[in-house]
């Protein structure tokens, strides 16, 4: 049976811990303001004001009030999307720079994950019913690849072969877009889609595994099920619980880890514009970014734990 | 077969600690341009020259003891706070190890690379923001295997017995807790060291990390791109022995894992 008012309570309970840790990483990251070197008044006025009117600039900016008045200011500011302005160049809103960064780090991390689940999943559930046999020695074998080989490893490689070697595909990424989009987004995605390929390939064999091994699967073989109704709808709705789980994770940690890919293909996503502002010491931008990429880790995790229980009814019944 | 293979990357590892200690200023020195660029493997120049005529051996022998001491030193400060915290979370008072714990657990709301730029933001770029940005995201993790593992030996029957017979808490924790972890600690040591080294080779490679001149595998790999098509062999070095060495490390850290734990046996 679904409880309606269970199901809303733990709803409840889900979201005010997803609002928790969001205050915490806003809290770290205000932390982290407080101790990086230079403030906003100090980009306003420049290096050369005098000390008088840094110090009227500070004021005038609010900067010299108590932390905990400035760090709640900080959190409403965030929370409207404001984070300032960047302390370099024309020292654009950064609100700004997120709303045009944001799309391709999105665009590449979904394409990444719907890739990596399509082949880990397949790929999985053919070694776990090949279990010890040829191949899933090979399914193994790739995976254990996907794991071990790092990103910035992986990426000059595949440039090498398709970009250089072969010609078939650009060796960066290009906004102007001389040729279809989709040209300049195989390498940066399959750069991506590589280790949570790895990880729910595992995973995905793990839980068959599991499935296979459980009495309700022997009666159904017993009873002659087809094969193939048997791998779809007793093994498969049962195994893919934990791999939907991983999924959402594995999205979340794409959504915060493709500077690597960004910056090495040249994509101008929220990973290029990090290293880019650390290695500028802009520190507005450094903030926004990880409080952003933050949000939506805590959001797609949160996702995750409310889609959970429409698939499966065991969790439905199980939740207080 | 597979104890020939942990034999192997105990070899490698082996190797490239000798690498590491004796390397940088074996044949030639990692610093200056001792000869032509882009010269290829011989017997003076072992694995050939980069693209400012340094010799690639001295430098990937310099990156090795730059990966080890970052490797090294992050596990040594994650160990030290990560055993503390665990057991505190299980025999401190409390007061305190309610909050500890509730700390740990709040560190993993915080994706790991996010909460290590934060820190690399905020101090000026080099050797230590590395280290402290790779021991921060490091240290919960442990806390938290180490708190499950205590927790577990204090329900067990010589336990009990010597805390009957009176034995302090410290005395309990030093003589009948530490012990037991020692096994599983190295063998989660190796998988973390590595970790910890990609982290590292990440960080230089974004230009974040270690910076140039002063070579990193990370570094080596971001600077021989930029050549790659001309000369790849330059790009195949660093990347050859940073993968051999991860996977080398986890492969070792595995087979102790297995001995650790007598169940997989």
């Amino acid at each position: 049976m679904f409880h309606k008012t269970k199901f809303l309570r733990s709803l409840v309970v889900r979201l005010f811990f997803g609002l928790l840790s969001l205050l915490f990483i806003a809290f770290v990251t205000f932390v982290a303001d407080e101790l990086a070197p230079g403030d906003a008044a100090l980009a306003k006025v420049g290096e050369k004001a005098s000390p008088q009117a840094l110090a009227n600039a500070r004021h005038e900016m609010g900067l010299d009030r108590p932390w905990p008045v400035r760090f709640v200011e900080f959190v409403g500011n965030a929370a409207r999307g404001d984070f300032g302005h960047s302390w370099f160049g024309t020292q654009e809103k950064v609100s700004t720079i997120v709303a045009r960064a944001l799309p391709y780090t999105v665009k590449i991390s979904v394409l990444a994950i719907l890739l990596a689940s399509a082949i880990g999943i397949t790929l999985g559930t053919i070694s776990a019913i090949h279990e010890n046999r040829a191949l899933d020695r090979v399914s193994l074998s790739l995976s254990t690849l996907g794991v071990t080989v790092p990103n910035f490893v992986l990426g000059p490689m595949l440039v090498l072969v398709f970009g250089i070697w072969l010609q078939q595909l650009p060796n960066s990424y290009d906004p102007r877009l001389p040729q279809p989009e989709v040209f300049y987004l195989i390498i940066p995605v399959v750069i991506l889609a590589a280790r949570p390929m790895a990880t729910l390939t595992r995973l995905t064999r793990a839980s068959t595994i599991d499935t296979l091994k459980q009495e309700f699967v022997k009666l159904a073989i017993a009873k002659g099920v087809p094969k193939s109704r048997l791998y779809v709808s007793h093994v498969f709705r049962n195994a893919v619980m934990p791999v939907v789980t991983a999924i959402g994770t594995s999205f979340g940690f794409l959504l915060t880890g493709s500077f690597i890919t960004e910056r090495f293909y040249v994509i101008p996503g929220i990973g290029f514009y990090t290293i880019e502002a650390i290695q500028k010491r802009d520190t507005p931008v450094i903030l926004a970014m990880v409080l952003v990429t933050g949000a939506m880790f805590v959001f797609v995790n949160l996702l995750v734990d409310l889609f959970l229980p429409l698939l499966d009814p065991r969790i439905r019944e199980s939740q207080v | 077969m597979k104890g020939g293979l942990v034999w192997g990357a105990a070899v490698f590892l082996a190797l490239v600690v000798l690498m590491a200690i004796f390397g940088p200023h074996f044949r030639h020195s990692y610093e200056a341009p001792i000869a032509k660029p882009f010269l290829p493997p011989s017997g003076s120049y072992w694995l050939g020259t980069d693209e400012q005529g340094r010799d690639i051996f001295a430098r990937l022998a310099y990156g090795a003891r730059m990966s080890l001491l970052v490797g090294i030193s992050v596990q040594v400060i994650v160990l030290v706070v990560g055993v503390f915290v665990g057991v505190v979370g299980v025999f401190g008072p409390k007061g305190i190890a309610g909050p500890v714990m509730r700390l740990t657990d709040a560190m993993f709301a915080f994706p790991d690379i996010l909460l290590a730029i934060l820190i690399i933001g905020v101090f000026p770029l080099g050797l230590m923001p590395v280290i402290i940005a790779l021991a921060v995201t490091a240290w919960p993790a442990v806390a938290r295997l180490v708190r499950t593992q205590v927790a577990s030996l204090k329900d067990r029957e010589f336990f009990i017995a010597s805390r009957a017979l009176g034995a302090s808490t410290t005395y309990l924790v030093f003589k009948h807790v530490l012990p037991h972890l020692w096994g599983i600690i190295l063998a989660v040591s190796m998988v973390d060291v590595a970790g910890t080294i990609l982290a590292e080779s990440s960080l230089s490679f974004l230009g974040i990390g270690i910076q140039p001149p002063e070579p990193s595998w990370g570094n080596m790999i971001n600077q021989a791109r930029y050549q790659m098509e001309s000369h790849p062999i330059v790009l195949l070095w660093p990347c050859l022995i940073l993968s051999l060495t991860v996977f080398a490390l986890n492969f070792l850290g595995d087979g102790l894992r297995a001995m650790a734990d007598p169940r997989s046996r």
